[in-house]
Order: C-alpha cells, then sequence, then structure tokens
C-alpha cells in the first residue's frame, strides 16, 4: 500500500510544520527597516538652494535697475563690483558648492556689455597703484603733513561713500561716477559695507538678505530668508505677480 | 500579555498598506517565527533562512498594496517568504546536484514510530536534503504545488518533478530510521 504510505509521510511532515515557529536569532527588524524606503537627505539640495539663490538675486539686481530705466550700459558697470562682494563673502560660508557656483554666475553676467568689463579691469590697476602713490608722498614729507594727507584723504573716502550710496539707489546721478576716472571709490565703500556686513552674516540666507536688502528696496522683497534659527529657510519670494511666503510685518 | 496582541492581523495589515512603520514593525514581530519556520524548511541552514527570511519582508512591505483580501493576509506572506525562498534557491542554482544516491533504499515496511518525531527532527532530515530534492519536497507537500506547477517554477520537467518527490522520499525515511535506529534498533530489525 504504497500511495497511502506516502500520504501518511507527507501528513507526518504537514501536521509538524503546520503551526512551526522558530524564533530568529538575530533581530532582523533593523535590516529590513533601513532597506524600506530609505530616508532621503536633504543636505545636498540646501546647497543647490543657496547657489540658485545667489544667481536669482544678481539676477533681480539686473531686473529692478532695468525697472529704474538704468541703460545697460551703465548697469553693468553697478552691476560688475555688485558681484564682486557676492564671491568675497562667500567663504565665511564654508561651503564649496556655493563658493564655486557663484563665480561662474558672475561670468554670465558679465558678459551682458564687454564695455564695462574693460573699465572694470581698469578700475583695479588704479585701485592698487593710487594708495601707494600717496604714501611713498607722505612718508617723504614731515608728520604733521602726512596727518593732514591722511585726513584728506579720509574726508573724500567719505563723501565718495555717500556719493555711491546715493548713484546706487538713484540711477541719474550714475553717470557722473561712471564717468569719474578714478572708479575705484566705487569698489571701496563697498568693502567697507562688506566689512560690517560679515559680522552678522552666519549662514548663506543672511548674504543672500543682505543682497536683496541693497538691490531690492520693496516692501517685499524679491527674495527673502529667515535666519532666526541655525538653517537658514526661505520665507519669501517676491517676483512681480508671484509672491510666496509669509511677508514681514 | 504583549500589546503586540492587541492589534489583529487585518489591523496591521492596513497600517502597513499605509505606510506605518510602527505597524509594519509589529506585524514583523508577531509573523516572524512562524515565516523564519517556512524559510528554514527551505534552507540548507539557520543562516540562509534568516536572510530569506529578510529579503521576505522586505518583499512584503514593498508588495503588500497588491494584496487584495483574497485569501488569509497570514497566508499571503508565507506566499511571498515561499517565493523569495524559491527566487534565491534559483539564483544560486547550485544545479538540482543529484546527488548519489543508493538505488537500494527499501520503502521502509510499517513498525516506526511517527508520533515521536519532533518538528525539530524532520527539519534537521529536511535541510539535509539536497537543494533539489529539498524545494521539490516542500512544495509538493507541505505547500501543495502540482508537479506541474513546480516543473514550471524550477525549470524541470513535470517527470524530473515527480521522480525527486519520490527521491526525496526515500532519502528522509532512510534518515528517519536512522536517527530513530538507535532507540528503535529492535523494533525495526
Amino acid at each position: 500500500m504504497q500511495p497511502t504510505q506516502d500520504k501518511d509521510f507527507d501528513q507526518l511532515f504537514k501536521n509538524a510544520f503546520d503551526d512551526a515557529e522558530i524564533t530568529p536569532s538575530r533581530d532582523l527588524w533593523s535590516n529590513i527597516e533601513s532597506e524600506i524606503e530609505p530616508k532621503k537627505k536633504r543636505i545636498i539640495p540646501i546647497y543647490w538652494l543657496s547657489a540658485a539663490a545667489v544667481l536669482l538675486v544678481v539676477t533681480a539686481g539686473i531686473l529692478v535697475y532695468q525697472q529704474q530705466h538704468v541703460n545697460p550700459k551703465q548697469l553693468t558697470s553697478y552691476v560688475a563690483p555688485k558681484v564682486k562682494p557676492v564671491v568675497v563673502e562667500q567663504p565665511v560660508q564654508d561651503s564649496v558648492v556655493t563658493n564655486v557656483k557663484p563665480v561662474e554666475k558672475t561670468e554670465v553676467v558679465l558678459p551682458v556689455s564687454i564695455k564695462p568689463a574693460t573699465s572694470l579691469a581698469k578700475t583695479t590697476v588704479k585701485k592698487v597703484a593710487k594708495p601707494v602713490e600717496k604714501q611713498k608722498i607722505v612718508t617723504a614729507t614731515e608728520v604733521l603733513k602726512q596727518e593732514t594727507t591722511i585726513a584728506k584723504t579720509e574726508e573724500p573716502k567719505k563723501d565718495i561713500k555717500t556719493k555711491i550710496e546715493e548713484a546706487v539707489f538713484q540711477p541719474e546721478k550714475e553717470i557722473v561716477i561712471a564717468a569719474n576716472p578714478t572708479t575705484i571709490k566705487a569698489d571701496e565703500p563697498i568693502n567697507d559695507n562688506d566689512e560690517q556686513n560679515i559680522k552678522n552674516i552666519r549662514n548663506v540666507g543672511d548674504v543672500v538678505n543682505l543682497i536683496v536688502n541693497k538691490v531690492d528696496k520693496r516692501k517685499d522683497k524679491f527674495i527673502q530668508f529667515r535666519t532666526d534659527d541655525d538653517d537658514s529657510s526661505l520665507s519669501s519670494i517676491n517676483i512681480g505677480p508671484f509672491k510666496i511666503g509669509k511677508r514681514k510685518k | 500579555m504583549k500589546l503586540t496582541r492587541s492589534y489583529t492581523i487585518n489591523d496591521l495589515m492596513e497600517g502597513c498598506k499605509a505606510g506605518d512603520r510602527k505597524m509594519q514593525e509589529l506585524l514583523y514581530r508577531q509573523t516572524a517565527s512562524k515565516m523564519l519556520a517556512v524559510c528554514m524548511r527551505y534552507a540548507k541552514d539557520r543562516m540562509e533562512a534568516e536572510d530569506v527570511l529578510q529579503m521576505g519582508y522586505i518583499k512584503v512591505f514593498q508588495k503588500i498594496k497588491e494584496y487584495r483580501g483574497e485569501g488569509s493576509f497570514e497566508g499571503w506572506i508565507r506566499r511571498v517568504m515561499v517565493n523569495t525562498a524559491i527566487e534565491s534557491y534559483r539564483k544560486n542554482l547550485r544545479s538540482l546536484n543529484v546527488v548519489e544516491i543508493d538505488e537500494a533504499y527499501e520503502q521502509p515496511s510499517t513498525g516506526f514510530d511517527f508520533s515521536r518525531l519532533g518538528m525539530q527532527d524532520l527539519m534537521k532530515v529536511i535541510q539535509k536534503l539536497a537543494d533539489g530534492y529539498r524545494m521539490v519536497f516542500n512544495m509538493y507537500v507541505i505547500e501543495g504545488y502540482s508537479h506541474k506547477e513546480i516543473g514550471e517554477t524550477l525549470g524541470i520537467s513535470e517527470g524530473a518533478s515527480k521522480s525527486q518527490l519520490s527521491r526525496a522520499r526515500a532519502i528522509l525515511k532512510e534518515e528517519i530510521i536512522k536517527m530513530e535506529g538507535f532507540g528503535y534498533a529492535t523494533y525495526t530489525g
């Protein structure tokens, strides 16, 4: 009676394994958990966001100037020095990614017109040369004279500073400044400001806010970051008709 | 009593479908030992079985939306485990490695006491089987696949499935006799 025997034999196994339980010797749950839906880290997107933000701010600057009826020639001569600080400020952020990106972006901005680029190059040369000359003259003369010259050189600086600040926000006067051969002055005040600003900069959000504040004088900024907490988070965007985020009250 | 018992398996199923991590863990904790027993039958040893168990649960959670309530949820999980075990076997395919066996095995006449054999003993002898035999025996005897299905799944002919099954039975019987032989030598002669 072989078939019956096989059946009985099979049944023996079936019964034995029917409700069999064997406890796993190791806890497999943590392995299983890590395999299902691995959580996506959002570290990289923050870097991309900040890089994108810098680009947006630069673009916004151009747009705002255009709205104020500035012709392109003047525009670039002023935008170009403004772009520079962005690059200078970046190292504060310890972020390699954002550091690299803005540099590329400045190249994108500059080609808007080639003429200002050359004038910009001239200014940097002059900037280096001029103070050295003055210094030599001063050391050659008396101490008293030295002091007065220093006082003199500093005074005009302040004037220029205010002039430039006016010029930046009142484009009509820009022509005067742009025509001024000592364009160094355009660089210097901005650098002074940078030194002050760096103190308040803790993260990328601060950098962006700072630049936006300079460029965009509207109540609702083109782009705004909340920087109270450690992570700067985007709090508002205002591109003409398209606005998102909380408004600052 | 553990808190986990306060959820029915269907509660857990719904929770898992919703992707609730806590419910997934509870489902695992509640069913793992039963499923390990399934995986053990298909594996050579505990390590291999636990690897299959882990892969099986990952599949369970990934494919849970495919469960449409046909048949019991536990039965569905069990099928996933079996399929995972078969898949793993096919991947490794250490071939059907027909181990040399003495064809001379006689079907033992009646005389040994089935009831004395525990699940652990049977597990041991099953795990000793060559991989191919173990697959066929498990699929046919425990899971209830037909020879046709087994042939299709394992890529062998229906006849091969049948012959491997009977060989598997013969080997198992021999092993059981050996196991019991020490105690029952006088009875079995």
